[in-house]
């Protein structure tokens, strides 16, 4: 099993622990993970797709073309990086005169958009390709006794005839990947709410931003016991992350990883190289590092 | 007051295609906005709202309006329309057309992209990334002169990029 890893621009330059835990676990796995030299930014919604269509199309294209020259298939983790690359696939393969005018600019860049490969998203990948049983026997530490809560990347689910692998009204995918390892995946009245930090909202609402996240994680200690929050998309690691050191003096914070963070924890790798970069965004270390010294000390099965 | 006689009524076909669904058969129904995290904004973005500006003609409303960027691109509302329309595709068309209208809309990030290839300087965490066992930089365009070099061909000849190259220096020149 091949793919090319598309790494997107917040992984590589700001959560490039998140990188390591992905180049180290998916081998372990069975998947070979192959290099997409010369990519570009998706391109984000913010940049391309809200100014120029057929440029927008031309960068996704390229990249696409890429994956295309070495014959695999693109595995992504950002959400909006899968959003993107998802919808220009799909446009490019069903509009022939965006196709026309898309291959027209790629081909100043000696590349063409042919629609040979497909987007995958990490979660898609893990549970039907790789699967939860050869996860659950890949670990040496089990979460069991663990309860854990899992935030559903928006961006993967929605629209779901263009994204779909999970069902959009009740997904349960990344829930069942987490129980693979032995945790208890509870449900809570706002599971399904969009962390919230994608996009220009944040940035330009900040107080109203953080009271819409605050409502979620209210509802996560009101009606669960969760020691961690287990998402798989960057937006929703950095910005559940980071926007903790907002809710006031007294927050407890909850440690927020990615699952391939949590899943590199369990394999044994080094927790040093592939969760470890909440500190430098202000957040407090301890409950990170107290849930995985938790992890650490979990028994070995078998 | 809004005097509807002075509107652009013809504004919707600069702005929406076919292929977004349409957008006359909105009835305003609001299904777009319940569990939209951006209407919850100050302001808020009301994707409802932006449909009817465009279809009744409100020009200089619209590209005083800058909602549309507060945008999560979600995309819960694409499932939820109940008429098919697609409200998110609407919104990043309104951006398209603000920024046609007037290129102080053009995104920052754009010159960024053009310069680095990224929206992240993803390859000036060589430390960083070194100290967790990864590779100075990723296999990004920018890492490579010649990638680069072909990349910037290509932006060059987009719409968008000739609608303001002073925005896009080219370093070589």
């Amino acid at each position: 099993m091949k793919y090319g890893l598309f790494l997107g621009c917040n992984a590589p330059a700001i959560r490039p622990d998140l990188e390591r835990a992905m180049r180290l676990t998916m081998p372990e796995l069975g998947v070979e993970l192959v290099e997409m030299e010369g990519y570009a930014c998706c391109p984000g919604y913010g940049t391309f797709p809200a100014s120029d269509e057929i440029a927008s199309l031309a960068v996704s294209g390229r990249n696409l073309a890429i994956a295309e020259e070495r014959g695999v298939d693109v595995l992504v983790e950002c959400g909006s990086c899968y959003s993107v690359l998802r919808h220009a696939a799909h446009n490019l393969r069903h509009d022939e005169e965006k196709a026309k005018k898309t291959n027209e600019l790629l081909a100043i860049d000696n590349k063409k958009f042919s629609g040979t490969s497909q987007v995958r998203h990490m979660i898609d990948v893990l549970y039907h390709e790789v699967g939860t049983e050869k996860i659950a026997q890949s670990i040496k530490h089990r979460l069991d006794g663990i309860e854990i809560v899992v935030q559903y990347p928006c961006h993967t689910l929605f629209p779901s005839d263009v994204m779909g692998f999970d069902d959009p009204r009740n997904p349960h995918k990344l829930g069942e990947l987490v129980e693979a390892m032995g945790a208890k995946v509870p449900r809570f009245s706002r599971e399904y709410q969009c962390c919230g930090g994608a996009g220009g909202f944040a940035a330009r609402s900040k107080k109203e931003a953080t009271a819409f996240a605050k409502k979620k994680f209210d509802a996560i200690k009101a009606e669960t016991n969760a020691e961690a929050i287990v998402v798989s998309c960057i937006t929703c690691l950095m910005f559940m992350n980071n926007i903790q050191t907002d809710f006031g003096e007294g927050w407890e914070t909850i440690p927020v990883l990615d699952y391939n963070q949590l899943l590199a924890l369990c394999m044994g790798f080094d927790p040093k190289q592939v969760c470890s970069i909440g500190e430098t965004l202000k957040v407090p270390a301890e409950p990170r590092e107290k849930f995985i010294e938790k992890i650490t000390k979990a028994a070995v099965p078998g | 007051m809004i005097d509807l006689a002075e509107a652009n009524t013809g504004l919707w076909k600069d702005i929406v295609t076919e292929d977004m669904g349409d957008i006359r058969k909105c009835y305003n129904c609001g299904t777009c906005i319940s569990g939209c995290p951006a209407a919850e904004g100050n302001p808020p973005l009301l994707i409802r709202r932006l449909v009817r500006m465009v279809l009744f003609g409100l020009e200089d409303e619209l590209l005083d309006d800058e909602t549309p960027w507060a945008c999560v691109s979600c995309n819960q509302c694409m499932e939820m329309c109940p008429q098919g329309v697609k409200p998110f595709e609407v919104g990043l068309a309104i951006r398209r057309w603000q920024c046609r209208e007037d290129e102080t809309y053009i995104p920052p990030s754009l010159p960024e992209l053009w310069e680095i290839g990224h929206t992240q300087s993803v390859h000036k965490q060589g430390e960083l990334r070194k100290s967790l066992g990864l590779d100075e930089s990723p296999p990004s365009v920018v890492t490579d002169h010649e990638s680069m070099a072909n990349f910037r061909k290509m932006l060059k000849e987009t719409a968008i990029v000739k609608s303001a190259p002073y925005m896009f220096p080219d370093e070589e020149e």
